[in-house]
């Protein structure tokens, strides 16, 4: 049997310390041991009676049950304050066998694969290496764990592939704790597995697009993701690149995309008419205290896999003193003018090495990310043709609200099928800005009330925008999401209110969603 | 007075010097597997998040002895992820006047996650 400790706690904290939130009790469950329970799916099928047992606890306590795994949100997005469930022990990966896949479904059985809620980015890669395989996109990093990835919508910059959501077939949802209450869902017009597979994890099949894509990006919303059926695809390799050029040259291919007539191309990267090539990923970094003329970019291109390439790893990592860090953070909340010097100082430790090259996995490229103490991040998202207008106004305010201590990127996304996918538009720039976390002082604004300024510029200026939903923002700033996402919000809530019974909806309630006004 | 102070000031600089140049980390890291998450700990160091393993201990080392192995049983089958060793002044001065019988040894260590 899974065996589930808990712990009265008092606080609860995100990986980034951008809390602490109130929390009374903390869960954790244990898978039984393989010894003991040598199929998989019967361990699966265990945790998932498990999980319903403590969803009826907070249920039979008027209290609400969140999930969360590796707790990279920045935003209070993962955060309940009754009942907290750690789920990265739930870690399981079940093969998809090709008795396995519905009949006439377009998807190949050896691409899919199936992961409890637990398991991370990294430890998912590891299994599809082992298969020959690879995640077609990550983040920046691989921490996360893939049920906090696709309620998120954790992006990487990948121009043609989308979010981590995108390549999800199937979700295994458990939606209260009665029998009957866990549910595999998929879109009617691309199903994925078959009943028997459903069958074999005791859940009840919905096939169902609009259902599927609400629940895609479903905020924790729409109960408990126990597992996801996913499509990978073979083995690749990315060439990365990190040039320093123009920067009204990195802006004009932010704002058109417009790679293949640009006057930068990398020798290498072009087409045998020798036109520039388009890249899988391209990021722009851009420090927003300093007027630059060259702006640093980082871009990869998609290349066969083969076994003979130059190890992508440093052998040795060094990293400056934390404690350095936070004194200049404190001294910049007494004297934010100093901000700009000091983010120059350490902008060598910040931005990649200019002219740097390197060959590798997307595992390998997007490797650890390991802690670097309190952080903060505020993204958001608007059509990549306002890409450079956005920025501009939004380092405007940065400069005359702030400074505060962090610099600015952008990456490109495809447009998500997921209802409330904060990467709507046809490619979706994430403007973002990432730092080390300050403190409100006289003369220095709170995270929150930068959050409210980044929202007000941008309605200003009519640009219509979304936020990344783990990320740090205003959440609570009037009519939010009826503007970031007008008749889709409602046509979520919809679809959340036809999955869940009344009682289930508070269960998997938060002070997020009532701030967002997506409870009701 | 004033040189006498000057050479305190000095000699308190170099007695610095040489206690942080002598305070070091060195940390192995795999670069495959995830390390054994913590959810209870709150630590706010490089190992945030991870089950960490403290060896702080002082060892004797006979004079006919090689080396010294610490044998540990916490990590299952799942092996190491990172293993820190950390050097200290203390640690180097304890065995300078012991000539090398007595050594502090202070490791931290963290085990792979169970995979299933």
């Amino acid at each position: 049997m899974a065996i589930t400790t808990t712990f009265d706690k008092e606080t609860w904290d995100t990986l980034h310390n951008n809390g602490p939130f109130p929390l009374k009790k903390l869960h954790i469950t244990q898978l039984e041991g393989s010894t003991n329970m040598p199929s998989k799916f019967d361990r699966y099928k265990d945790a998932a009676t498990e999980v319903q047992r403590l969803i009826g606890i907070a249920a039979s306590q008027n209290e609400g049950f969140r999930a969360y795994g590796a707790r990279w949100s920045l935003s209070y997005i993962a955060h309940q304050k009754e009942h907290m469930h750690y789920n990265r022990k739930m870690n399981l990966h079940i093969p998809v066998l090709p008795e396995n896949m519905e009949a006439g479904s377009l998807y190949k059985a050896e691409n899919l694969f199936f992961f409890e809620c637990g398991n991370t980015i990294k430890r998912i890669s590891e299994v599809l290496f082992s298969h020959g395989k690879s995640l077609k996109t990550s983040g920046a990093s691989n921490g996360q764990t893939i049920a906090g990835c696709i309620s998120t919508g954790v992006h990487g910059s990948a121009l043609d592939v989308g979010a981590v959501q995108d390549y999800v077939v199937g979700i295994n949802l458990i939606i209260g704790d009665q029998p009957g209450d866990i549910v595999y869902l998929e879109r009617s017009s691309r199903p994925a597995l078959n009943k028997g597979f459903a069958d074999t994890i005791n859940s009840r099949i919905i096939r169902d697009d609009d259902l599927f894509n609400a629940a895609l990006v479903g905020l924790g919303a729409f109960g408990f993701i126990h597992g996801v059926a996913i499509e990978a695809e073979n083995l690749f390799l990315l060439k990365r690149y990190v040039r320093k050029i123009d920067k009204n040259i990195a802006l004009q291919l932010a704002d058109t995309m417009d790679f293949t007539n640009s006057s930068f191309k990398i020798p290498g990267e072009t087409s045998t008419v020798g036109k520039p090539l388009i890249p899988y990923h391209y990021k722009v970094f851009m420090n927003p205290y300093i007027d630059d003329q060259q702006y640093v970019v980082e871009l990869m291109y998609k290349k066969p896999y083969s076994t003979a390439y130059p190890d992508p790893f440093p052998v040795i990592e060094t990293s400056i003193y934390r404690d350095l860090i936070y004194l200049l953070v404190r001294i910049s909340e007494k004297f934010p003018q100093s901000i700009p010097w000091f983010i120059k100082k350490l902008e060598k430790s910040i931005l990649p090495d200019v002219d740097e090259e390197t060959l590798g996995t997307l595992y390998e490229t997007f490797w650890d990310a390991p802690y670097q103490g309190p952080a903060f991040a505020c993204s958001v998202g608007v059509d990549h043709k306002d890409a450079s207008k956005a920025y501009q106004l939004l380092e405007a305010m940065t400069r005359k609200e702030g400074p505060i201590p962090g610099i600015f990127a952008m990456r490109f996304v495809k447009q998500t099928e997921a209802t409330l996918g904060f990467t709507k538009f046809p490619i979706t720039c994430m403007l973002e800005i990432d730092g080390v976390l300050w403190k409100k002082s006289e003369k220095l604004l709170s995270l929150r009330e930068y959050g409210t300024k980044m929202i007000e510029t941008l309605q200003a200026n009519h640009i219509p925008f979304t936020i990344h939903w783990g990320k740090n923002s205003d959440w609570a700033f009037p009519g939010l999401v009826n503007y970031m996402f007008g008749n889709k919000a409602t046509e979520w809530k919809q679809q959340r209110n036809s999955l869940l019974s009344p009682k289930m909806q508070k269960v998997f309630s938060n002070q997020f969603l009532k701030d967002l006004q997506l409870t009701t | 007075m004033k040189i006498r102070s000057l050479i305190l000031i000095i000699v308190l600089i170099a007695v610095f010097s040489l206690l942080f140049s002598s305070c070091y980390t060195v940390r192995v890291r795999s670069v495959y597997g995830t390390p054994e998450p913590d959810p209870i700990g709150e630590r706010m160091d490089y190992y945030r998040d991870m089950n960490v393993h403290e060896v702080d201990t002082t060892i004797t080392i006979k004079a006919t002895d090689k080396d010294f192995t610490l044998l540990i049983k916490n990590c299952n089958r799942q092996g190491i992820h990172t293993l820190e060793y950390r050097n200290t002044f203390r640690g180097i001065l304890l065995s300078a006047v012991t000539f090398g019988k007595k050594r502090q040894v202070r490791v931290k260590y963290v085990c792979m996650e169970e995979q299933n």
